[in-house]
C-alpha cells in the first residue's frame, strides 16, 4: 500500500506541478490583488474590502451582470440540458433521419463564436434580416424589430444565440445511452413497458451522472461566455445583456481598473465552485456507487 | 507489473519534458517583440537565423489593413521603408482587423509592458504606455532634426505636449470633419445644408417627407458617426458648449449643451435614420450612404476616395456628394494622437531603427502618400496639394475652403473623452432611442463612466 502511494504521488506530481504554475499561482495573485487598487502605471496600495463593497453596494452594472449570469446559468443547466437530453433520446431510436439530425444539431458547436455572432447579426438584422423578412411574408404587413438593440427583446435575442443548440449534451447522453445493456430494454419490454415508459422510468435514471456532467458543463460555460455577447450587443442596451466575464473585460480594458476586475474574477471563481458543488449534490454525483 | 510501472513512469516523464520543451519554445518566441509576426516571417524564411547580417527588426502594429480606407497608403509606406533600409532595418507588421481589435490588443500588451516599438496611441494607449514606462519622450529628437520638425509642425507637436513639456506622440494626421450630403436628395427635397440646428431638424423632416432617409447613424462599435453629430451639437452650442468640446477628459457631462444635443439625437435616432442604425456598425452606415440610401453622413475627408470607388459606391456617386460645415458653422478640427515610440529599455539598434521608422512614417513622403491615396490631410501646409490633386478631389478641396469660414471649431468625443465614455455612449444610445432613459440620465451615466476611468 505504501509502495503504491509513492507511485500514485509520482504520477500525480506532473499534473499537480502544472496546475500550480498555470492555475494556482495566478489564482493566488488574483485573490491578493482583488484587495488592491491596482491599475497600470500606478502605485499599488491595499484597499481592503473596498472593491467588493463597491461592487455589491454601488455598482449597478455589476449587479445586473450578476443577475444576468445567474439567469443564464439556470437556463443552461435546465432548459439547455433538457433539450439536449430529449433530442438524444429521440435520436437513440436510430431512425433513418437520426444520423443527419445528429450532425445538423451539432453544427453550431463547431462554428466559431465570432462567425456565429456575425451570423446572428445578419439573421436578426432589423432591415434585411431573415426573421423580420419571414414575419413580413407570413403576416403580409410591414415589420421591423431590432432584436438585439430593443431593450425589450435584447436579453431574449442573446439567449437564443446559444440556448437551443445543445449538440454537446446530445452527443454525451447518446454516448452514455449506447453503453446501456440491451438486457435492460428487453426486461422492460417483458414487463410490458411502452417505449416512452422505458425512456422515462428506465433509461433516464441510468443517465443521471451524464446529465449531471452535462449540467456542470452547460452551466459553467456561462461563466466564460464573452465572445458572442461582444459580437452582438457588447453588453447593451445599457447593461441588459451584460454578464460577469464581459463586465470584467470592460473593467480591465476600458477603465484600466485591475483591482476591481480581479475582485470580480474572485467572485466568478467562487460562483464556479459553488455551482459545481451544487450541481454535483443535486445529481448525487459525489455519492459512492 | 514492475515493467508496466517503469513504462508508465517513462511516459509521464516524457509528457513532462515535452511540456517543458514547449514552454522553452514559447519563451524563445517571446524574446522577439512581435511573436505572431516573427513566427510568420521566420516560417517564410525571410529572416535567416544565426546570421550576423540580419537586419534589426522593428515591431509595428496597425489596424490600417484590409478594407480600411488607409490600407493601401499604409502598405506603400511600410514597403518603401523596408526597401530604403533593406539589410539594416525591417519592419515586422502585426495586422489587427479593426480599430477595436487594435485598441483591445494593445491594452493587453501595455499591461505586460510588451507594446510594439511603434504604434498609434489612440483611445488611451498612449497614456498606458507613458504610465508603464515604455513610451519615449520624442521632443528631443524633434528638436534635433529641423527637417523632420518642418513637416510635423509646431501645432501638431504642441497638440500632443504634456504639462511638463514632454511629447510622447507624433500626430499622424490633421483632421477636419464636417458632413457629406447627397446633392440629388437635397435638391429633390428642396433643402440646402442647414445653417442652424432648427433648420437641420426641419431639413430632416423635409427629406423624410420626400421619401428619403436623412441620416446614416450607427451606435455599434464606437458609435462613430452618431458621436460626430453629438460633438457638433455640443460644440456649436455657444461659448460654453464649444469650451466643453475643447476640454480634455471632462469629468461632468451633466450640462445643458450635452443634454440639448442628446435630445436632438434622440429624435434623429427615432425618426430620421435607418431601421438598423441602433446597434449598426460603421460599415452599415457608410454602405447606406454610399449606396444612395441615405442623405447625410458625418465623417472625415478620408472617406472621399470611397465615393469614386465603384466597389464601394454606386456608379457616378462622387458627383452626387457635397460637403458642408455643421449647422452654426461648426467644424471638427483637431490633430490625431498619432504614433508613439515604445522603445524604452530596448537595445540601441532597436531604438535607432524605431525612431527612423517613426520619422519615415511622419515624413513629407509618407504624408504625401496618405494624402494622395487615402485623403488624409497633412500636418502642415509645407506639404502642398497640387492643382491636379485639388481638381481630382473637389470634395476635399471644398472642405478645406469651407474650413476657413468655420465659426466654431472643436474636437470629437473620441479625442477629448476617456475611452469608457465612448463605450458608454454606444451602450446607452439604444436605451435613449427606445425611451428607456432620458437625456439627463444619459448624461449622468457618462459622468459616472468618467469617474470610473483611471
Amino acid at each position: 500500500m505504501t509502495k503504491n502511494k509513492k507511485w500514485v504521488i509520482l504520477f500525480l506530481l506532473p499534473g499537480i506541478l502544472l496546475f500550480s504554475f498555470i492555475f494556482l499561482g495566478p489564482i493566488i495573485v488574483l485573490f491578493g490583488t482583488s484587495f488592491t487598487d491596482w491599475s497600470i502605471g500606478k502605485e499599488i496600495s491595499l484597499v481592503g474590502l473596498k472593491n467588493y463593497i463597491y461592487l455589491f453596494t454601488e455598482d449597478k452594472t455589476f449587479m445586473d451582470s450578476l443577475k444576468n449570469t445567474a439567469i443564464w446559468i439556470l437556463l443552461q443547466a435546465t432548459f439547455h440540458v433538457f433539450i439536449g437530453t430529449v433530442v438524444a433520446i429521440i435520436l437513440a431510436k436510430k431512425r433513418w433521419y437520426s444520423s443527419a439530425i445528429r450532425t445538423i444539431f451539432f453544427i453550431p458547436n463547431v462554428i466559431s463564436s465570432a462567425a456565429l455572432g456575425m451570423l446572428f447579426l445578419c439573421v436578426m438584422n432589423p432591415q434585411y434580416g431573415f426573421i423580420n423578412t419571414l414575419i413580413m411574408k407570413i403576416t403580409g404587413e410591414g415589420f421591423s424589430q431590432n432584436w438585439f438593440m430593443d431593450p425589450k427583446s435584447a436579453f431574449s435575442a442573446v439567449t437564443m444565440t446559444w440556448l437551443p443548440y445543445a449538440g454537446l449534451v446530445t452527443i454525451l447522453v447518446m454516448a452514455e445511452m449506447s453503453s446501456v445493456s440491451e438486457d435492460v430494454y428487453e426486461a422492460a419490454k417483458i414487463d410490458g413497458a411502452s417505449s416512452f415508459q422505458t425512456d422515462i422510468y428506465v433509461v433516464l435514471p441510468l443517465m443521471k451522472n451524464i446529465i449531471g456532467t452535462s449540467a456542470v458543463l452547460a452551466a459553467t460555460s456561462m461563466l466564460q461566455k464573452l465572445d458572442i455577447i461582444m459580437m452582438t450587443t457588447n453588453g447593451g442596451p445599457g447593461s441588459r445583456t451584460m454578464n460577469m466575464p464581459m463586465y470584467l473585460y470592460k473593467t480591465v480594458f476600458t477603465n484600466n481598473n485591475y483591482g476591481l476586475a480581479n475582485a470580480q474574477g474572485v467572485l466568478l471563481v467562487l460562483l464556479g465552485v459553488i455551482l459545481l458543488k451544487s450541481i454535483r449534490k443535486i445529481f448525487s454525483m459525489d455519492a459512492k456507487e | 507489473m514492475k515493467k508496466t510501472k517503469v513504462i508508465a513512469l517513462l511516459l509521464a516523464l516524457t509528457m513532462t519534458m515535452s511540456l517543458v520543451a514547449c514552454k522553452n519554445k514559447d519563451a524563445s518566441k517571446e524574446t522577439g517583440t512581435n511573436t505572431e509576426a516573427s513566427v510568420d516571417e521566420t516560417d517564410k524564411g525571410d529572416t535567416p537565423e544565426g546570421t550576423s547580417s540580419e537586419p534589426v527588426e522593428i515591431s509595428y502594429a496597425t489596424f490600417m489593413v484590409g478594407s480600411h480606407a488607409s490600407a493601401a497608403a499604409e502598405e506603400e509606406v511600410i514597403n518603401a521603408f523596408n526597401k530604403k533600409f533593406e539589410g539594416k532595418y525591417k519592419v515586422v507588421v502585426e495586422e489587427l482587423p479593426s480599430d477595436n481589435a487594435f485598441v483591445d490588443k494593445m491594452k493587453i500588451l501595455a499591461s505586460s509592458q510588451t507594446l510594439p516599438d511603434v504604434l498609434i496611441g489612440k483611445n488611451g494607449i498612449r497614456e498606458l504606455a507613458i504610465e508603464n514606462g515604455q513610451a519615449v519622450n520624442i521632443k528631443p529628437f524633434l528638436e534635433a532634426d529641423p527637417e523632420w520638425m518642418k513637416f510635423v509642425g509646431e501645432d501638431a507637436m504642441n497638440y500632443n505636449m504634456e504639462d511638463d513639456g514632454s511629447v510622447y506622440s507624433i500626430s499622424n494626421q490633421r483632421q477636419i470633419i464636417g458632413y457629406f450630403y447627397n446633392k440629388d436628395m437635397f435638391s429633390k427635397a428642396g433643402v440646402t445644408p442647414a445653417k442652424t440646428w432648427d433648420e437641420f431638424m426641419s431639413n430632416n423632416a423635409k427629406l423624410k417627407k420626400a421619401g428619403f432617409t436623412p441620416l446614416a447613424l450607427m451606435t455599434g462599435e464606437n458609435a462613430w458617426t452618431t458621436n460626430l453629430w453629438l460633438a457638433a451639437m455640443i460644440g456649436t452650442d455657444g461659448a460654453d458648449g464649444n469650451a466643453f468640446m475643447n476640454t480634455s477628459y471632462p469629468a461632468n457631462y451633466n450640462n445643458s449643451s450635452v443634454i440639448k444635443g442628446l435630445e436632438m439625437l434622440k429624435t434623429c435616432l427615432k425618426e430620421y435614420t435607418t431601421p438598423d442604425a441602433v446597434g449598426a456598425l460603421y460599415a452599415n452606415a457608410a454602405n447606406n450612404f454610399e449606396q444612395g440610401n441615405v442623405a447625410m453622413i458625418a465623417n472625415g475627408p478620408w472617406m472621399c476616395p470611397d465615393f469614386t470607388d465603384e466597389t464601394k459606391s454606386i456608379p457616378g456617386f462622387g458627383d452626387q456628394v457635397g460637403v458642408a460645415l455643421y449647422p452654426e458653422d461648426g467644424l471638427i478640427a483637431q490633430f490625431e494622437v498619432g504614433y508613439i515610440l515604445c522603445t524604452n529599455g530596448k537595445s540601441a539598434e532597436e531604438q535607432a531603427g524605431a525612431l527612423e521608422f517613426l520619422k519615415f512614417k511622419t515624413s513629407e513622403y509618407a504624408q504625401s502618400v496618405f494624402l494622395e491615396k487615402a485623403g488624409v490631410l497633412p500636418l502642415t501646409d509645407n506639404i502642398e496639394m497640387s492643382a491636379e490633386y485639388k481638381a481630382a478631389n473637389p470634395i476635399l478641396s471644398e472642405l478645406i475652403q469651407l474650413s476657413g469660414s468655420a465659426k466654431y471649431t472643436f474636437e470629437n468625443i473620441d479625442n477629448t473623452a476617456f475611452s469608457s465614455i465612448v463605450d458608454e455612449t454606444a451602450v446607452r444610445y439604444p436605451e435613449l432611442a427606445y425611451d428607456e432613459i432620458t437625456p439627463e440620465e444619459f448624461a449622468d451615466y457618462l459622468t459616472k463612466a468618467a469617474e470610473m476611468s483611471k
